[in-house]
């Protein structure tokens, strides 16, 4: 008996040693999954983005306010007419291996933007107007579109890839994805192993970063991260309720947080006779307890969304108060809108009863929770709500179809947000990403409107109507917006946040500095 | 014997076809569309242009009837190309022997390790049947086999990185012992049960066997009973091992996830969840052939030690 104990102490003592202590300058960053491609053009994952925010500059960058500034291009302007766009990159702006970066890359890129063999889903939706790329020098390139669209400047927060090793070829398989040429603050110096090693970058035209060398670890189980960030074996990671408590105790470690610019929502399916009218819809949102949910299941980092557009935007109303819990007004509602309770005490109208099967997609325990809450209580307002949780792929083919009666969703907005595609009549599946199908004409005009609206004051009025009126017409239940916490190390200073997360801006990890280093030398 | 093998290799090839058609058709029918996830689509989000999804399934070949591509996939895996990701364009074999020697070092450690512990226990168990210490290393065993390997994975991370700082919290192959020992470690004591009982029962019985008793009667010292008794028990080993290799495949891919460490189970995981065909049927193909083999090894052994096996087997 006492040999085998004898043996594992052994093995663990031969395992033992001192955990390697850390350079002061050494950055140690989680990524929650294996990037598949580096190349800023088609990555897809929050992980990818992690890395190439540190390895490109942007034409333009957004600041931690979400105003665009200048990246590698000192300058891009409209002309008159907001067709004609002139990019002109800085002086002295090169590539890692010493090349200098030109309007030839600026072409090369757009060019394999708007090539639909190119799988670049996001961005491209950016250029769909595009007519023309020309060189006018080395420095300055004219871009044409077609159309003029308010948020088009917006678009040009778009890296750049080196012309000479992607043109011609297919931008998914190219193997500089995985070996890209940095413009930015650092360069990748191996990738192996779910290990990204990234080191400073000597041609970077900025100031140099504090930190010499970042190490990003692929660390998919949040438990384990949170471990790690304990023992100072990353300097950062997501926090859950659980982990903020603990973190909460820990001297070596500070919260940060940010607000998204996303907001979580029950969709319902307007088509149906269920939700056709306004006043169901209202009082479905009125019988959720958004307030207690926000304080029990987010540990008060949430609020009642008003509509949908979140704060952290420039548009945003905060002036519209967000429906309120209110179960006996929501019965009134229902029986104004016809709805009787039945003798199973289920609401009929017209033969139909108002029940429906809510849809979700491998949900967090936590939007599990708050679906059996909004469940209990339609159930007490006589609402019957079924749940098909699905598997995440399925569940995505359902939704995008509109072959669904009701889900459970979030929305991520873009920094300088479109409604279109989620709100306008002309975008309902399946072609489109309206999946409420959600009709009003005032909201149409609105958003058209909008998009041809270049001066932000004069925006402002039209977007605080539209918001009123999709709160109004609640298509779907908008539930909470949500704060982040991030835990990250007190060694780590100069970490600020933003509406895009604590990177997703310039200077963002960059900018990160270790304690020492803090005071400007 | 030559007979009996080559019998055993038809029967396992056929096995193993069968499974490959089957992870074919499965993940081929399970809603989700590759090309969208491949491209990143969610509800609500600007999706992949129509041109980007077709490009995509003309590539990778997904505009194509079922049973063609199957054709295409079984053709080409014969000749050891196993295609290309879904996910990151590159070829399956490449990515699979990136991820395996990191898996097949952490699983070879976590068998040595638990038939190091477990066999002297199982040994210890039944020359002292129904001791205290019988008893309780049996219920500490139990209570090991039964707890999730996630779990107890946690529990090694938090006493061994966190509180005593030993090792590293997430695995590094490249820190040698030190880096993997403890998604090794997991994987052992999760083996340690079936691997103890089995020695137990075998010594037990090859113990209280006539040829033990006029060993013992020859004055045969214990010490030579005991390996005696284990050389009898071989042919158990042998299956007993063959049978946990398909154990700690799966074991794998949740440890690999506690530990962050990048194996072929963390690989699969991701690849299922991404609809990455090739991906999946790479590693199947994979774990397959290691499954097979070590149960060939098994009954190949069996029968060296016990040639009633092929005699019952034949004609």
């Amino acid at each position: 008996m006492k040999r085998p104990l004898a043996a594992l102490a052994l093995f663990l003592a031969a395992c033992a040693g001192p955990v390697g202590k850390d350079q002061d300058r050494v950055l140690h960053r989680r990524l929650e999954g294996e990037p598949q491609t580096l190349n800023a053009l088609i990555s897809t994952s929050d992980p990818e983005n992690v890395v190439i925010a540190l390895l490109q500059r942007n034409l333009l960058d957004y600041d931690e306010k979400l105003n665009l500034v200048p990246g590698l291009a000192e300058s891009v302007d409209a002309d008159e007419s907001r067709l004609v766009y002139t990019v002109t990159l800085r002086e002295g702006v090169r590539w890692e291996d010493g090349t200098p970066v030109t309007s030839d890359d600026v072409k090369a890129t757009l060019e394999a933007l708007v090539d639909p063999n190119t799988p670049a889903l996001y961005r491209r939706s950016f250029f769909a107007d595009l007519d023309k790329v020309e060189i006018v020098d080395a420095r300055r390139a004219r871009v044409t579109f077609r159309k003029a669209y308010a948020a088009q400047r917006d678009a040009f927060n778009l890296p750049l890839l080196p012309a000479r090793l992607y043109r011609g070829t297919d931008v998914a398989t190219n193997p500089a994805n995985r070996r890209p040429l940095a413009t930015g603050p650092f360069r990748l110096a191996s990738w192996e192993g779910g290990t990204i090693r990234l080191v400073r970058n000597t041609q970077y035209f900025g100031d140099p970063p504090a930190f010499e060398q970042v190490v990003l670890r692929v660390v998919p189980e949040s438990s384990s991260a949170f471990q790690g960030l304990v023992t100072g074996a990353l300097d950062e990671s997501r926090l859950n309720a659980v982990q903020r408590v603990e973190a909460a105790k820990d001297a070596s470690l500070r919260e940060v947080r940010y607000d998204e610019i996303a907001y979580t929502y029950l969709a319902w399916n307007n088509r149906l006779p269920q939700f056709s009218d306004a006043r169901v819809r209202r009082a479905l949102t009125m019988l959720i307890d958004r307030e207690a949910i926000a304080r029990s299941l987010y540990g008060g980092l949430a609020r009642p969304a008003n509509g949908p557009l979140p704060p952290g935007l420039w548009p945003y109303d905060p002036t519209l108060p967000p429906l309120p819990h209110d179960p006996a007004k929501a019965a009134t509602l229902l029986d104004e809108s016809g709805w009787k309770i039945g003798r199973d005490g289920i609401r009929t109208r017209a033969g139909v009863a108002l029940s429906f099967t809510l849809s979700y997609g491998s949900a967090s325990d936590r939007q599990r929770q708050i679906i059996e809450l909004a469940q209990r209580s339609f159930r007490e307002a006589g609402v019957a709500m079924a749940l098909a949780p699905l598997e995440w792929g399925a569940f995505v083919e359902k939704v995008d179809a509109g072959d669904y009666e009701a889900c459970s969703l979030s929305l991520n907005l873009d920094p300088n947000p479109d409604l279109r595609p989620n709100w306008h009549s002309s975008q309902v599946p399946p072609s489109g990403m309206n999946h409420a199908f959600y009709r009003n004409p005032r909201a149409d005009a609105l958003m058209d409107e909008l998009a041809a609206t270049f001066d932000r004051d004069r925006a402002k009025p039209l977007y605080a109507e539209l918001q009123r009126i999709i709160a109004e017409d609640q298509p779907f239940s908008f539930l909470h917006t949500v704060s982040v916490a991030w835990g990250v190390r007190t060694r780590v200073e100069n970490v600020k946040s933003s509406p895009v997360g604590l990177w997703l801006f310039w200077p963002g990890a960059a900018g990160w500095q270790p304690a020492r280093a803090a005071k400007p030398i | 014997m030559a007979r009996f093998l080559v019998r055993r290799i038809l029967g396992s090839a056929a096995t193993l076809l069968g499974v490959l058609v089957a992870v074919f058709l499965l993940l081929s029918a399970a809603p989700g569309d590759p090309a969208r996830l491949a491209t990143g689509g969610a509800p609500g989000r600007r999706a992949a242009s129509s041109e980007a999804l077709e490009a995509f399934r003309a590539v990778h070949g997904l505009d194509r009837p079922l049973p063609a591509r199957l054709a295409t996939w079984l053709g080409a895996a014969a000749r050891l190309d196993l295609g290309r990701s879904f996910r990151d364009g590159r070829p399956v074999t490449r990515r699979i022997a990136e991820t395996l020697p990191a898996t097949l070092t952490v699983n070879g450690l976590a068998l040595l390790l638990a038939a190091g512990l477990a066999v002297p226990l199982g040994v210890w168990g039944a020359r002292h049947p129904g001791g205290t210490a019988d008893r309780v290393s049996g219920l500490l065993l139990d209570a090991l086999f039964s707890l999730p390997s996630f779990a107890l994975g946690l529990l090694l991370l938090l006493l061994f990185s966190v509180q005593l700082r030993w090792t590293p919290v997430f695995a590094d192959p490249s820190l040698g012992l030190r880096g993997i020992a403890l998604p090794a470690l997991t994987l052992a004591l999760v083996a340690l049960a079936p691997i103890a009982r089995v020695t137990r029962r075998a010594v037990g019985e090859a113990l209280s066997s006539p040829s033990a008793l006029s060993g013992r009667a020859r004055g045969e010292r214990p010490r030579e009973e005991t390996m005696r008794a284990l050389r009898r028990a071989a042919p158990a080993f042998t299956g007993l091992c063959a049978a946990l290799v398909p154990q700690l495949v799966a074991g794998s891919v949740l440890v690999e996830r506690v530990f962050g460490l990048p194996g072929t189970g963390q690989l699969l995981a991701d690849s299922v969840f991404s609809r990455d065909l090739p991906m999946v049927l790479g590693l199947t193909l994979v774990s397959g052939v290691a499954v097979v083999v070590s149960t060939l090894a098994a009954d190949a052994a069996a029968a060296v030690a016990d040639p009633r096996i092929v005699d019952g087997e034949g004609t």
